[in-house]
């Protein structure tokens, strides 16, 4: 009977993991299959273990043995597909897996679909990492084979050119013998080629999201000799005469589409994949490598550059322009990953470039474009600039050790406070262990440092345990840090084994006497403990031996590895957020309250700002006796002086949560905490609703119960909620399901905008300094930016805010008038180009809108609340919704209703903005029917009405504790 | 092809309860009975409330333990200090004491099966039976009645993940939920849908101002969303009704939430499912979980019109490319009374899409469905090729040495 697959197995010199290969094809679920090994004329036994298999296991393995060796896998597959005869032919190398139903699975889509190939996903198995660890097992490209699929031909999914493996696959026999498909042999990567043409055969591809191959990778671990270097470069020409190959194949079909498709699946995979291999060779192997990718990225179509993906399109850009060193920088920054920004960046004509030497042309002004990245705008730290070594040694003693990090686009001033520690650390210790003061000093596009110090008193090892020392570099810039590692690069000295630093271990110089430099896989530096007298080299043997022996893993394993994470544990245990809602409910909650103290917090600790802050300064200004405690969630600047801060999260929030006779809050205290009855919960909200809230989302109503229940839990805890209208009640208060005292006072942040600035000169004074710091006294009209966050393809806020209309055309049509503040969710971070300053501010780190609320024009916002505040005002609003932007249902029809004219497109609203003069009486009706319906309750007077409604004049009312709870 | 006559085990936890799973079972095994195959079904225990599911004597049932007294779930302490749990230990030997008398009384019935039996557990507890039993010779395909998502967010995804590993064939009800168990490293996924297992001889005129609602009033049903939206139309739509069939635990609840509205009537449990359709013109399914909700499958064959969120692969399946029905993204309520009144205004629509159920809905023939069960078989337990012997020492997948020594 003709069996259903044959799995051809390739095998030249693996006698030891032939049988293992060949066992997963024998154990496959599926029944009819059979296996032919090639032997590819080995020279290790492998042809007598293929034999012995095949005699073992008669009519299901079948050994053909090549006459001579063909030094590549494409005589051995070519010759496997002729001597075998399943209805369908599928791959395995000797040294890899097939999953046990890898048959079973490909050969049912096979004859479900009827496709000519029929493709699994393929595993990678990292041998090195270890059973268990993250990183073992890796996926090769998973994201073509999250679902099944069919494909009628290449061009439905040109996607399918990433995966050329020719492996993970099964090939109707009567489709490779009709099309006359077949191994190239002369060259490496035959794969590609193969693949290339089978796909642009087939009448049917079919994938299915089943693992069927397992592809055993196992690191090199040897630095390859030279003669292996001068062979990859062999590998590399075979690979570029390939992909030529395939660009003829494509061409003679006429399918250009498909050929510019392989040419950026070039740039994105292939190219990279060297590129970042590259920087650990020598210079002649580098430049050679260069020339010959030169070469072919030459006859590329330009239209590649701009299809591929950014960092590869630039690299490959470079590349062909001879910018070595850019082109390398850019294949190994990952700006999600750990990578460091190595490259110089350029400013021209308002727009960031990399490379040092700026575009040149159309094509480069395009591709070297990074002005989306942000690095203009994004914290240095998120950039992770390279931190270079220029000087190590060590004399009588004492080590000098300097470098520089690249300082981005001018990023740090010349006029910076700068100051650096070089910091010690052992790699397996949490907090440094050496600190060593570093000179600091700005030198233009870099900034430079240099330490001097006597390692022996800076850096004390334990000895034995902490083998490996890492270097890193704190550099304070105006009080923001940033830490860099800092490595070899361009200039360096050679680092590797160069410097030997004296030291004294804790357990005296004979567990080791000297931290010797070295360079990490990762290119930093670092430092290895090693012992330098021949008497630590003795006791060091001698520890390492009693570690090895058996009582050493036996005292090792059950004390020492139990220790460690019991110590663990218990840190994590005894700082956890559950420990400190327990320890609040069951202790802290039991102290005395203290009547005077009132802990606010505004949007989770993240500013001092909105409601609380109004009713603070309320309170602060009619002279109230209250011990105000503020909240911050990362850095206390911008909050008052003359309240207590305490960081969301600690110990001490708790405490004081725990104590206080108030809490204000506009958003949300840790949810798991029970407020004590004495306590009044002023419950302010942060703005009117127009998107569905709590309950009447979806998303809840959806959901498990418990988080009906948690929401619940919370707002039950409010005594009382501030409202601004019939509006909040009947969405806000209902979706939220609050039960409190509902407060009609309107918003205590809304009170300026009532009353205008002339009856508080403290904000009137901040309002003109922001004026002043934001440069808007050119009389030109200030027009606010403020949507709410957009999600991107994954649900996840888009980290980076572009302008709503193109900087170039907002300065020629309404750069004489208007400037515009460009004011970004608090997710978000707005994404102004350089070039825009004049006619755009990003306004983001304004930690209190109310301000700017306040000295700006116009409002041009989307769905945010915002537009519910600024209509007080009775200032121009514009609604620009674009297309494509998903409104989620809100809780009414915002363009019936809407308080300004509604733009759609970038023209839509440049014409609007340059119309709001002409076309003021037409909205102002209209504005002014918003601003009444949703402010109703918003009369100037909300922080006042707060504080006298809760917190007691004089020192007489102290005793009520239920004071809140009183109707008045 | 006309496949030759097998022997078919299904094992069940029981065999014998109410719900949706025994009434597949019984109708699968009569199904395959009908046409010759020999059927056995096994219940691991006996049902709290036993239901006689129209058995007609053409296959056996088994009941493996009379009562299950033991612990539910197998004991796996996870530190040091349960390990010395005696009690517990106790009680997890106990189990597996009588879980061993019962896997040997199912190796007894597997031992009777003539070559190319198989072996089909529905449920993950009814597996570790069959794993623990002698299966050599045969084919073991095991099944999960539910969405991937659903088995997620339980406990069964663990256990799902370790019993159902060594399958020759793990089924689940939908491609989609097939895909999603694949990447979740489940490469034996596959999947076979369920069958319709009505055959209507009466059909609903569609004019009758009814809208229907079948399934039990738990909070994964969703009938309190059903309620609020219903709260949307009710106002606008007085002659029509809304007839919730089913009890359950939020009985009482929902009959709060619906006393102010006045047009809900509350039927409690039918036996036969087409009284409740027959006399209404358009299906609602609420739920916020599903599998391969049968109540829809039944309102489809009886050419009633569906509105329902778009809770799992199930139910998009059934529902494809909204043929037959209307589909709302889960929890939007409003949209969902939209949907309803857009259907209670337009008996033509309804008609229209009554049709399209009932022609959708031949996609899951019971013949259609069995020829993909027997492709399934025919895959298991295809030959080796020629000249090779017929597996001496297949491997039995059981991992557990305990086990396999049980098994003789």
């Amino acid at each position: 009977m003709r069996p259903d697959v044959s799995v051809v197995v390739i095998a030249y010199n693996d006698a030891r993991r032939l049988p293992r290969a060949v066992g997963s094809a024998l154990a496959q679920s599926l029944g009819g299959v059979e296996t032919v090994v090639v032997d590819d004329a080995s020279t290790d036994g492998t042809a007598e273990i293929a034999d012995r298999l095949a005699a073992a296991h008669p009519g299901r393995i079948r050994a053909v043995h090549l006459p001579e060796n063909s030094g590549g896998c494409g005589r051995p597959r070519n010759t496997g597909i002729e001597a075998s005869t399943g209805r369908y032919v599928m791959f395995l190398d000797s040294d890899d897996l097939l999953d046990r139903h890898a048959c079973l699975n490909l050969l049912a889509a096979a004859e479900d679909t009827g496709a000519d190939i029929v493709s699994g996903l393929c595993d990678r198995i990292f041998l090195d990492v270890p059973v268990g660890v993250k990183g073992r097992v890796r996926a090769w490209y998973p994201w073509l084979y999250r679902n099944r699929a069919v494909y009628e031909a290449l061009d439905d999914n040109p996607d399918l050119l990433y995966d050329t493996l020719s492996t993970n696959k099964a090939y109707r026999r009567g489709f490779l013998e009709e099309h006359d498909l077949r191994f190239v042999e002369q060259l490496h990567y035959e794969d590609l080629l193969f693949t290339a043409e089978a796909y642009l055969a087939s009448g049917r591809t079919a994938l299915i999201p089943h693992r069927v191959y397992n592809w055993l990778v196992r690191e090199r671990t040897l630095d390859p000799s030279i003669s292996n270097r001068r062979a990859e470069l062999a590998n590399f020409a075979d690979r570029l005469e390939i992909h030529r190959r395939i660009d003829r194949l494509f061409e003679a079909r006429g399918a250009h589409a498909l050929g510019q498709a392989k040419d950026v699946k070039f740039v994105n995979h292939d190219l990279m994949l060297y590129l970042r291999e590259l920087r650990d060779r020598e210079e002649s192997y580098r430049a050679r490598f260069l020339d010959l990718a030169a070469g072919y990225l030459a006859g590329l179509d330009p239209h590649v550059f701009e299809e591929a993906n950014p960092l590869s399109a630039i690299a490959a850009y470079l590349i062909r322009e001879g910018d070595h060193a850019g082109a390398l920088a850019a294949a190994e920054y990952d700006p999600a990953g750990r990578a460091e920004l190595r490259a110089r960046l350029v400013e021209r004509d308002g727009r960031v470039f990399w490379g040092a030497s700026g575009p040149s042309g159309s094509l480069g002004h395009r591709v070297l474009d990074v002005t989306g990245f942000g690095f203009h705008v994004r914290p240095l730290k998120e950039l992770r600039p390279a931190n270079t070594v220029t000087r190590l040694e060590v004399r009588d003693g004492r080590v000098r050790m300097a470098g520089h990090m690249l300082n981005p686009l001018n990023r740090i001033g010349p006029d910076a406070a700068l100051s650096g520690t070089l910091e010690f650390r052992d790699r397996r210790g949490r907090a440094p262990r050496g600190r060593v003061p570093a000179a600091v000093r700005y030198e233009g596009d870099r900034i430079g440092w240099r330490a001097e110090f006597d390692p022996r008193r800076r850096i004390r090892p334990v000895g034995f345990v902490d083998p490996v020392w890492d270097v890193r570099l704190r550099l304070r810039v105006d009080g923001e840090e940033i830490v860099t590692r800092p490595g070899p690069g361009p200039g360096a000295p050679p680092l590797d084994g160069a410097a030997a630093l004296p030291v004294r271990p804790r357990l005296t110089r004979f567990a080791a006497d000297r931290l010797r430099s070295y360079v990490t896989e990762g290119g930093h530096l670092a430092f290895a403990l090693e012992a330098g007298s021949p008497w630590a080299r003795r006791a060091g043997t001698a520890a390492r031996r009693a570690v090895r022996s058996r009582a050493g893993r036996l005292a090792w394993r059950h004390t020492g590895r139990r220790a460690r994470r019991a110590k663990k544990g218990v840190r994590a245990a005894l700082t956890s957020k559950k420990t400190k809602t327990a320890v609040f409910n069951r202790v802290l909650s039991r102290l005395p309250v203290k009547p005077a103290v009132a802990v606010f917090e505004s949007h989770m600790g993240r500013q001092f700002s909105d409601n609380p802050k109004y009713i603070y300064r309320e309170l602060r200004r009619s002279g109230r006796h209250v011990d105000a405690v503020w909240s911050y969630a990362s850095s206390r600047e911008g909050f008052p002086g003359d309240a207590r801060l305490v960081r969301r999260g600690t110990w001490a929030y708790y405490l004081a949560l725990a104590r206080a006779r108030y809490w204000v809050d506009n958003q949300g205290f840790p949810d798991g905490l029970r407020k004590r009855p004495e306590t009044t919960y002023i419950q302010t909200w942060h703005g009117s609703a127009f998107k569905l809230m709590g309950l009447d989302q979806p998303r809840l109503k959806h959901g498990p119960a418990a988080d009906r229940a948690k929401l619940r839990r919370m707002v039950e805890r409010f005594d009382c909620f501030l409202v601004r209208s019939g509006h909040d009640v009947e969405t806000l208060c209902a979706g939220l399901g609050v039960r409190s005292e509902l407060l009609a006072t309107g918003y205590p942040r809304n009170d300026p905008l009532v009353n205008g600035l002339d009856g508080d000169p403290e904000l009137a004074a901040e309002v003109a300094a922001l004026r002043r710091a934001l440069g808007l006294d050119d009389g030109r009209r200030a027009v606010l930016y403020a949507p709410t966050f957009a999600t991107g393809p994954r649900g996840r806020p888009v980290r980076l805010l572009d302008p709503p209309v193109d900087p170039d055309v907002f300065a020629r049509e309404l750069g004489e008038e208007a400037v515009l503040l460009v004011r970004p969710h608090y997710l978000c971070r707005a994404n102004v180009p350089p070039g825009a300053r004049a006619v755009m501010r990003d306004v983001g780190r304004v930690p209190d809108v109310t301000p700017l609320l306040l000295l700006a024009d116009a409002l041009v916002t989307d769905h945010s609340s915002i537009m519910f505040d600024f209509a007080l005002l009775d200032r121009p609003i514009v609604l620009h919704l674009p297309d494509g932007r998903d409104l989620a249902p809100g809780y009414f029809d915002l363009e019936r209703h809407a308080p300004g004219p509604v733009t759609r497109t970038e023209d839509e609203l440049v014409a609007a903005l340059a119309a709001l003069d002409d076309a003021a009486p037409g909205h102002a009706a209209r504005r002014r029917a918003f601003a009444a319906r949703f402010g109703e309750h918003d009369r100037g007077s909300a922080a006042r009405a707060v504080v006298e409604r809760y917190f007691p004049t004089s020192r007489t009312v102290r005793g009520r504790e239920h004071h809140g709870r009183r109707t008045a | 092809m006309a496949a030759a006559p097998r022997d078919v085990f299904i094992v069940c936890n029981n065999a014998d309860d109410m719900g949706g799973l025994q009434r597949w079972a019984h109708h699968m095994a009569r199904r395959l009975a009908e046409r010759g195959d020999r059927v056995t079904l096994v219940g691991i225990t006996r049902g709290d409330l036993p239901h006689h599911h129209d058995r007609d004597g053409s296959y056996a049932v088994e009941v493996l333990h009379r009562v299950w007294r033991p612990p539910v779930l197998a004991w796996r302490p996870a530190t040091a200090a349960q390990r010395l749990n005696v009690a517990a230990r106790t009680r997890g030997a106990w189990r597996a004491a009588a879980q061993r008398r019962g896997a040997a009384r199912l190796s007894e019935l597997f031992a009777g099966a003539r070559p190319g039996a198989v072996v089909i557990a529905a449920q993950v507890w009814a597996m570790e039976w069959v794993r623990r039993a002698d299966t050599s010779g045969l084919r073991v395909v095991a099944m999960s009645h539910e969405s991937f998502e659903a088995t997620r967010a339980s406990s069964r995804y663990k256990r799902v993940k370790e019993h159902y590993a060594d399958a020759d064939r793990m089924l689940v009800l939908t491609a989609e939920d097939a895909d999603a168990w694949a990447r979740a490293g489940m490469t034996n996924a596959d999947y076979v849908p369920n069958p319709v297992h009505v055959t209507p001889d009466v059909h609903p005129t569609l004019d009758l101002p009814v809208v229907a609602c079948v399934g039990r009033l738990s909070y994964e049903k969703g009938v309190d969303l059903l309620l609020e939206a219903w709260e949307r139309v009710a106002a606008r739509h007085p002659g029509w009704r809304l007839h919730v069939y089913g009890a359950g635990p939020d009985e009482e609840r929902l009959r709060e939430q619906a006393a102010s509205l006045g047009s809900v009537e509350f039927r409690g449990v039918i036996a036969d499912v087409e009284e409740a359709l027959v006399e209404a013109s358009v299906f609602a399914l609420p739920s916020r979980a599903e599998g391969f909700p049968m109540s829809v499958l039944e309102a489809m064959a009886y050419g009633l019109p569906t509105v329902a969120f778009d809770c799992a692969p199930g139910v998009r399946t059934l529902i494809e490319d909204g043929r037959g029905g209307v589909l709302v993204p889960p929890g939007d309520t409003a949209l969902f009374a939209k949907e309803l009144e857009r259907l209670m205004e337009d008996p033509e629509l309804r008609r229209a899409l009554g049709a399209e159920a009932r022609a959708s809905v031949l996609r899951f023939h019971p013949d259609a469905v069995l020829a993909r069960w027997d492709r399934l078989f025919d895959l298991l337990h295809r030959d080796r090729p020629s000249g090779a012997p017929e597996r001496a020492a297949r491997s039995v997948p059981v991992t557990e040495p305990a086990a396999r020594s049980d098994s003789f």
